[in-house]
């Protein structure tokens, strides 16, 4: 037997997962009704049961090396069924924020970002504060006379000065939490093989969204986020369109309502529009499957409605609006995707990328369930 | 008894299953002198002709023929001391369970009749013992449990004694400043009830208190205890009717416990050594004073291990969640853990359970602690058996370890072995006899000053114990009874128990006092034969002083003059009968229950010739759980072997190894003896009665393969209460057993 596991009981952990909207976990008393209501549980992996025991002990160091704890839809079954209120579902996802927080770098935007609840002003505030005023000191307001074009205000060489460095940071930012995770899952699993296998064993598992399909009460949010998913996929893809049909073929902007590449993009938008709703509206009507995170949730869903709706809002209120709300609209919407950029891995949405290297981690271990 | 009627129900199916013609004429047969059938005895104007009868001085001894003496006991309830009273289960034994106008069951009924009306005549009218009856309760112990005790017997109306060896009253829970709650909603401390109990006792004019005080001798019986106490004051004589003794537990020696780090460093320490910290508010580590950061507390230290305490003392996890409550509330920045092997927090204890759980600061975790060791200024605290499967290791700058209770109580049989093996010693008859008993005295040593009630009791001067020395006598039924009448044990020294529970034995025991109290002023025994008031009658000029009662008796009633003649205490005595089995002169008998009516009932069984092939089975009944088990298979509609004839005896010890001898040579082919559970487990409601009566038939079975008699003829067999549905198979098995074995060859001699 290895050496024995110190444990010290300290409060802090415990106080970190009820600041980050998780459960009490030392209420559990390990009735293993988590386990049993799990679709991840297996016989020789009581999920979320020995998560919760490792949160209680204050175990933090296992908790955060542990794939497993991405692999959680949090469908909450498991919180509604627990019988002291102990809440594994949210404790798991206040892990997973924990976890967000540590893995990123630089560790001070991870800081920022994990204290969304706080510092939302700042995150969602300054990256409109900062186009405003690039906008500003380079005259781009006084540009903006009817009919209105973006381009015309905010040229193509601004957006690229812009978001290819924050892109660049943001990916940046993505491969050092890849690594450290994929590194820390390694030492406690021999794996059957390396990253890119392990992605393509689950591409199209996670593009079926075929786990929802599986965990019996977030069942009716698999659509929707699969909607969510298509239409990020698809604005992803406008943009990348967009930028080769400017450049290299020399296409203005802003395109006729009939071309391919507009009706891409509105589609993107209708998808995400809906099923950021959709997701909303089943967390208003269900808040006990929802759960109880608090801040890091919130930022992030806030973060893609006023994405998503400044979006259609800026594309409307061209033909519709005068230009004054119009850029207005405009230049919010470039402030969210900045903030997006800037955010992504160190926001709820870096559980893109967590989730899918731990489905891969998964895959290259073996210890998949029976199917 | 003399004039004796035979009074037939032939309801509830009994007249349907019998040719009743014949019977008049078998009752005058068997000696009966008057004989009367009604459809419904039960009813008011079956129970009045039977009045009628009695008032009209036709009978003084009735046999009602009807249902089990189990049932209609107020209907068929008259003066004992005017009238008899005898029940034949007819509609138990025969109508529910056998075979309606079958031959063999005509026979059943016919002789259970007849055993029934010997049995009748064989009684005599008991008188009714008319002594003083001292009201006052002796307390023995002023902790919780004895103050609640007291204050209950007060409150009853009884003049109450407390003796108190310490100086001050409240036990270990006189400087405790909370108690785990037992009032909703259960999740916070609550203040210790035991001052303000403890104030209202001394301030209760009903109640004499005398602390510093031990006992010097209680002799007597119940209800005339006389006791001698030596207090401050010097010797003074007490009177007293009923005693309880609730001398409380005490933490279990911790000195043992090294393997959890006892001895090894300062900072480990009891839960009763944090007490006082707590009472004092002044958390510190032993070693250098400083306030702890982490104090980590050992569950089942030394309980639940048979190296140590067997048992678990049931309050420890309470007592360190109140603890542990403690802490929090005046060092909230103290970190403490609780590593139990399964944290039991029974009844509503849960609340305060988790109350506790959700403090900031406080863990709880499973797992067995397996060692303690000091660690740089610290101890490490290693886990096994976590639920992790893992070994665990917890650093702490204090270690609590939950001790167990042990009960203050004397072991009385032990004590009398030790004065016993000395008074041998100091014979000195011969070298081995000396050789032998001085080994004894070494071996009991130990018990050597441990008396606290001093009784003049010639089975020893205290209460006998059980295992693991806590003075209950019978566990299931009858919690505070003890194995000596009129002395009722309360609190820890009963069982390991929280104070919540001690409060409530306290007043258990003392209801359980007075209500002997108010029985002995009736002259009746107390349960489970209550509302009995014959006594053993000793024909002494016969006795041999052989001590055999005053050995087996349970209850310590008989003791013995110079020459060893036994020496009876009527209101010591439960009317088991264990004396009566043991007697080897049957020289015990009481007025509705001796050796002579049972053996006559046997004589009453008539036996076939063997060459009409119809066995007779006798089975002896304990009327405590067999016989109530029998009849719940009768209620059940259970059939069983028409040739078992059911007599109910008082306890299996009180059967007489002569009843066996005669059913065996007057030919029955069989006897079974149905009686409770014994040995560790014990049910038997007289304690030893079950042992003792498989002891003695060992020995007849012997006997039985000296004179050429199968030895599997006599059984013994222990049945519970709740087993009646092995009642049929037991019967069915045995007469197929017998069957087999061929009839008895003494049939016909």
């Amino acid at each position: 037997m290895a050496s024995a596991i110190e444990i010290s009981p300290g409060r802090s952990f415990r106080e970190e997962i009820l600041r980050r909207g998780g459960g009490d976990a030392v209420r559990c008393y390990q009735c293993a009704t988590c386990s049993s209501v799990c679709d991840l549980a297996t016989s020789d992996m009581a999920f979320p049961r020995r998560q919760v025991l490792w949160a209680q002990w204050g175990l933090a160091d296992r908790l955060l090396a542990d794939p497993a704890i991405w692999l959680c839809h949090q469908c909450n079954d498991c919180t509604a069924r627990c019988p002291r209120d102990a809440r594994p579902g949210d404790t798991l996802q206040a892990i997973r924020s924990l976890a967000i927080e540590r893995l990123g770098a630089p560790r001070f935007m991870a800081r920022l970002v994990g204290r969304a609840g706080a510092t939302w002003p700042i995150l969602l505030g300054l990256p409109v504060l900062f186009w405003a005023l690039l906008i500003q000191a380079t005259g781009g307001f006084a540009r903006a006379t009817a009919p209105l074009s973006y381009t015309h205000v905010v040229p193509t060489w601004m957006i690229y000065v812009v978001f290819l460095p924050a892109g660049a940071f943001a990916l940046a930012a993505a491969a050092v939490g890849a690594r450290r995770s994929w590194a820390a899952w390694g030492r406690g699993a021999t794996r059957s093989g390396g990253l890119l296998r392990g992605l393509r064993g689950v591409a199209g598992e996670i593009l079926a969204h075929r786990r929802f399909a599986i965990c019996g009460a977030a069942r009716p949010r698999r659509l929707a986020h699969f909607l969510l998913l298509s239409g990020f996929a698809g604005a992803l893809l406008t943009t990348s369109f967009l930028g080769v049909a400017m450049d290299g073929l020399g296409v203005k902007t802003p395109l006729p309502q009939i071309h391919p590449i507009k009706i891409l993009g509105n589609a993107s938008a209708v998808l995400l529009a809906v099923g950021v709703v959709w997701l909303l509206a089943s967390r208003l009507a269900h808040p006990r499957a929802a759960g109880t995170s608090r801040g890091f949730d919130g930022f992030f869903l806030a973060l893609v409605v006023l994405l998503v709706f400044s979006g259609i809002g800026a594309e409307l209120g061209r033909l519709l609006l005068s230009p004054g709300p119009a850029l207005a609209l405009y230049v919010l919407h470039l402030g969210m995707v900045l903030a997006l950029f800037l955010t992504f891995p160190f926001s709820k949405f870096a559980h893109a990328l967590y989730r899918t290297l731990a489905m891969a981690h998964e895959r290259l271990t073996e210890q998949r369930r029976p199917s | 008894m003399e004039r004796v009627g035979v009074f037939l129900c032939t309801g509830c199916d009994i007249g349907s299953s019998l040719k009743t013609d014949g019977l008049p004429e078998l009752a005058t047969g068997s000696g009966a002198t008057h004989f009367a059938a009604h459809p419904c005895l039960c009813a008011p104007e079956g129970v009045a002709s039977i009045r009628a009868a009695v008032d009209a001085g036709a009978v003084d001894g009735v046999v009602v023929a009807a249902c089990s003496q189990r049932h209609k006991q107020a209907e068929f309830r008259f003066d004992p001391a005017a009238v008899q009273v005898e029940r034949v289960a007819l509609r138990e034994q025969v109508a529910w369970t056998h075979v309606p106008g079958d031959e063999d069951t005509q026979a059943l009924a016919e002789d259970l009749l007849r055993m029934g009306i010997v049995r009748a005549r064989k009684m005599v009218p008991a008188k009714r013992r008319a002594e003083g009856v001292e009201q006052a309760v002796l307390v023995v112990g002023g902790g919780l449990a004895g103050l609640q005790a007291a204050q209950a017997a007060a409150g009853m109306g009884h003049p109450v004694v407390v003796v108190e060896r310490s100086e001050g009253l409240g036990g270990h829970l006189a400087r405790v400043r909370e108690v785990v709650p037992d009032v909703p909603p259960y999740d916070r401390l609550r203040a210790n009830p035991v001052p303000a109990l403890a104030r209202a006792v001394r301030e209760d004019g009903r109640i004499r208190l005398l602390t510093g005080t031990r006992i010097v001798r209680i002799a007597g019986q119940p209800g005339q205890f006389a006791v001698e106490v030596e207090g401050p004051g010097g010797r003074e004589e007490l009177r007293a009717g009923a005693i309880v003794q609730a001398t409380g537990a005490r933490p279990y020696d911790a000195s043992r416990l090294q393997h959890l780090g006892m001895g090894a460093s300062p900072d480990v320490i009891t839960s009763a050594e944090l007490e006082p910290m707590l009472w004092r508010r002044e958390l510190e580590r032993p070693s250098d004073h400083q306030r702890p950061r982490r104090v980590v507390f050992v569950q089942c230290a030394g309980s639940r291990d048979q190296a140590h305490l067997g048992y678990c003392s049931s309050e420890c996890c309470a007592t360190s969640l109140r603890q542990v409550m403690a802490i929090h509330q005046d060092w909230p920045e103290v970190e403490c853990a609780i590593l139990y092997r399964d944290l039991r927090a029974p009844g509503q204890v849960e609340h305060f359970y988790r109350a506790v759980q959700e403090q900031s600061g406080v863990m709880l975790a499973r797992g067995t602690v397996e060692g303690v060791v000091p660690a740089g200024a610290g101890l490490r605290v290693s886990v096994r058996d976590s639920l992790l499967g893992e070994k665990v290791e917890i650093d702490a700058d204090l270690v609590v370890l939950a001790t167990g209770m042990v009960p203050n109580s004397a072991d009385g049989e032990a004590i009398r072995q030790l004065r016993d093996a000395r008074a041998r010693v100091a014979r000195n008859e011969s070298e081995a006899q000396r050789k032998a008993a001085e080994e004894v005295a070494a071996k009991l040593a130990h018990h050597d000053g441990t008396e606290i009630l001093n009784l003049a009791y010639r089975q020893g001067p205290d209460l006998p114990v059980l295992e693991d020395g806590f003075p209950d006598s019978h566990y299931i039924c009858f919690p505070y009874e003890t194995r000596r009448t009129g002395i009722y044990a309360a609190g820890a020294v009963r069982a390991p128990m929280d104070p919540a529970q001690a409060a409530e034995d306290g007043w258990g025991a003392a209801m359980k006092a007075t209500q002997l109290i108010a029985a002995l002023g009736r002259g009746e025994a107390v349960h489970p034969r209550s509302g009995d008031f014959a006594c053993a009658d000793f024909f002494l000029q016969r006795c041999t002083q052989c001590k055999r009662c005053t050995e087996e008796c349970p209850f310590g009633s008989l003791d013995e003059d110079a020459k060893g003649t036994p020496q009876y205490n009527a209101s010591r005595c439960r009317r088991c009968g264990i004396c009566m089995g043991a007697c080897p002169e049957r020289i015990i008998s009481y007025a509705d229950y001796s050796v002579d009516a049972v053996a006559s009932m046997i004589k009453a069984i008539e036996v076939p010739d063997e060459s009409e092939e119809k066995p007779r089975i006798l089975a002896l009944l304990c009327e405590n759980d067999a016989y109530p088990a029998l009849d719940d298979a009768a209620a059940r509609r259970a059939a069983w072997n028409p040739w078992v004839r059911v007599i109910p005896v008082r306890c299996l010890g009180s059967v007489n190894i002569v009843w066996i001898a005669e059913s065996l040579s007057r030919g029955i082919d069989g006897v079974i003896l149905v009686g409770c559970k014994r040995g560790g487990e014990t049910q038997c409601h007289y304690v030893k009665g079950s042992e003792l009566a498989h002891k003695r038939l060992e020995n007849v079975q012997e006997t039985l393969t000296r004179l050429s008699l199968e030895a599997e003829r006599v059984r013994v067999v222990e049945l519970a209460r709740n087993e009646m549905a092995r009642i049929p198979a037991l019967f069915d098995e045995f007469a197929q057993q017998l069957e087999e074995l061929g009839a008895n060859p003494l049939k016909g001699f």
